[in-house]
């Protein structure tokens, strides 16, 4: 059950009443206001699990990266005993920024303005002239390391929160873990995340970004009508809609916002490999035939080693393949259309870091599997690069469109304006459904977006303590 | 003249053969043709463009990264980029403008690409030119007054072939490491 809300903004306006549970509309409010950003930086960004970097981006001790928690910015490290830390990159003494780059290597981060020095675990090492006791006589050294928040590793993702005390990362997840673990816990040698992230800004209130991530399908109909236009997926008025991808399949949903879709396997055969009646294929035949997204074949034999039986069906019946986490992360573990007619696999994960009500900047990290041969892997960096991203020919539609959304939004009227979520399937598990959370089959509808609202508006609307 | 212009060379890692000096024949027909090429991305002639493009075209951004410290001038990351691609991917964009929903531009952005300080070498093939130019490129979208910028260096790999000429390669030396517009559906 909801928590009763005290949370009320300036002009009386209950933060509760930006959505309408009856008609299943949130206000366009929601996209411009200074105050609920605010209050989304407290109530979601310094309390949820927020994905900050993967493993492979810092293999070795000492070595780090520059991220941001909400408005937040902090330094993800790996110490010389190979755990991640995860801290606030601001010196404790007066506030400078501590890491100046992006990334690097460092054993001793030390603070340009004063020399504080600290461990890449953010301990306080000391400050310069140890006889003088620059540090002061206040606080002990051991309380004036550098800030830490709370860190999670999974399937090599690193995720951090500052709720240190809150649910724990299995927790956020719940169900939706065993349907997450098919995508990053699947082989022997496990996801490799290729360079660092692109990233660009984009004028646009992140929460454009992110409810479109909460599965939105039916936006491929339009949206992405160019990709059908092109023949991809199928080229003439008649079958265009026929033919878009994967519109029938089942959505996954969740009480914490993330969602996944899976689709099923006589959509991509009959895409990619020109059969549509699977029948006589079994598990095994079917992932040798069409591995799923991202795996050669030489891996396959491996994927069932890391799942338990009903996992490893469902891979080769109805593999998740989009889909995103809460609050801002999109998943993307897709079977790319390629220039050559073939398809390629693109592995990809973007979060979307607010920057203000009406500004978002948009973080795209491409993965390969690490034991994938090289030239599987030169592929699917170039089918990632092409489709998603800055200039990917999938998602630069999206992202020129999110700007409209949240423009609409600073007007009086149109902020009277709704997000209307009226088309639902409502949960119809089929009987035979091997996993949890909700779910949701047949022609994808709002089901999990409007998901995603209800934990926004859970989050938001809970007594702060 | 000549030694600082390698030394400048060398730097970029290109050829170290001989600096084509400003003003003869060889630098104007190269610099009309980068003037050309930006006119018909300016005025959306996208099929005329990939006239200019050779089938073994490599067409590249590699990311950048702020780098602090002993290693702060290895800031391109060549792992990743914003671009990747080759000469089919690059029609198959042209191709997908074309359509009817390439929503990203369309309606089209007012673009102008200036293009500046360039600089040519010859190469050990006498029909190929490595040509660097910078780039300025401007993006006006909508109504928006406030224009979207882009600067970047451009290394580009260009040959002689009758007529005219084709590029090659083009790497694109983007200068932010987070880029202030919300995608590359222009060509740089
Ligand atoms: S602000 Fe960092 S040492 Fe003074
Ligand atoms: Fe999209």
């Amino acid at each position: 059950m909801l928590t009763e809300s005290k949370s009320v903004l300036a002009d009386g306006t209950r933060v509760e009443d930006l959505i309408n549970r009856e008609t299943r509309e949130v206000s366009m409010r929601v996209l411009h206001d200074r105050e609920l950003y605010e209050l989304e930086l407290e109530r979601l960004f310094a309390k949820t699990w927020l994905l900050l970097a993967h493993d492979s981006e810092i293999p070795k001790s000492g070595d780090f990266v520059v991220r941001a928690m909400g408005e937040d910015q902090v330094i993800v490290s790996r110490d010389r005993t190979n755990e991640v830390h995860v801290m606030l990159n601001v010196c404790p003494h007066r506030g400078m920024r501590i890491c100046m780059g992006e990334a690097g290597n460092a054993q001793v981060h030390r603070c340009i303005y004063h020399g504080w020095a600290f461990k890449p675990n953010g301990d306080f090492i000391g400050a310069p002239i140890e006889r003088e006791q620059m540090h002061g006589d206040v606080f002990a050294k051991s309380e004036l390391g550098l800030r830490k928040a709370r860190v999670a590793v999974y399937g090599g993702l690193i995720f951090a929160t500052w709720n240190i005390e809150g649910p724990s990362f299995d927790d956020f997840l719940g169900e939706m873990k065993w349907y997450l673990d098919m995508l990053f816990c699947r082989t022997d040698g496990g996801l490799e995340c290729v360079g660092p992230p692109q990233r660009f800004i984009v004028p646009a209130n992140w929460k454009a970004a992110a409810e479109q991530s909460a599965s939105d399908g039916f936006h491929t109909l339009t949206a992405h009508r160019s990709l059908m236009e092109t023949g991809q997926f199928g080229n003439d008025e008649e079958s265009i809609y026929a033919n878009a991808p994967a519109m029938y399949g089942i959505d996954i949903g969740s009480p914490h916002g993330h969602s996944l879709r899976c689709i099923p396997a006589e959509t991509t055969f009959s895409m990619f490999m020109g059969m549509s009646d699977l029948k006589n294929l079994g598990t095994e035949e079917r992932l040798q035939l069409l591995p799923p997204p991202g795996i050669p074949k030489e891996l396959v034999p491996q994927l069932k080693t890391h799942m338990d039986a009903k996992q490893y069906e469902l891979l080769a019946k109805a593999p998740p393949q989009v889909g995103g986490m809460f609050p801002n992360v999109l998943i993307a573990f897709i079977y790319a259309p390629r220039e050559d007619g073939k398809y390629g696999g693109a592995l990809t994960l973007h979060t979307y870091v607010p920057k203000g009500p009406d500004h978002v900047e948009f973080l795209n990290w491409i993965f390969v599997e690490k034991d994938a041969p090289e030239q599987m892997k030169r592929d699917m960096v170039a089918n990632a690069v092409r489709t998603t991203g800055t200039s990917g020919t999938i998602e630069q539609d999206d992202s020129d469109m999110w700007p409209h959304q949240s423009r609409a939004a600073r007007g009086v009227i149109g902020r009277q304006g709704t997000f209307k979520y009226g088309a639902m399937l409502g949960q119809n598990k089929p009987a035979d459904w091997p996993g949890g959370a909700y779910v949701y089959e047949g022609f994808t509808k709002d089901d999990t977006q409007w998901d995603w609202w209800q934990y926004y508006f859970q989050l938001m609307t809970a007594n702060n303590k | 003249m000549t030694s600082s212009a390698s030394a400048v060379s060398s730097e970029f890692g290109i050829s170290t053969a001989a600096r084509i000096s400003l003003g003869t024949a060889v630098y104007n027909e190269l610099l009309e043709f980068l003037h050309d090429e930006a006119a018909l991305l300016d005025h959306q002639r996208f099929e005329d463009w990939t006239e200019l493009l050779a089938e073994d075209l490599a067409y590249t951004a590699p990311l950048r990264q702020t780098r602090a410290g002993p290693g702060r001038y290895s800031n391109i990351i060549q792992a990743i980029g914003h671009f990747d691609d080759d000469y089919l991917s690059i029609m198959s964009r042209v191709g997908r403008l074309g359509t009817k929903s390439a929503w990203a531009e369309d309606p089209p952005s007012r673009t102008r690409r200036l293009v500046t300080n360039v600089r040519i070498w010859a190469t050990a093939n006498p029909d190929e030119y490595e040509v660097v130019s910078y780039l300025l490129l401007s993006r006006s979208r909508y109504e928006e007054s406030d224009l979207q910028i882009l600067t970047a260096e451009r290394r580009d790999l260009i040959r002689r072939v009758k007529p005219g000429f084709k590029i090659a390669r083009r790497e694109i030396i983007v200068d932010q490491s987070v880029l202030g517009m919300q995608n590359l559906a222009v060509f740089l």
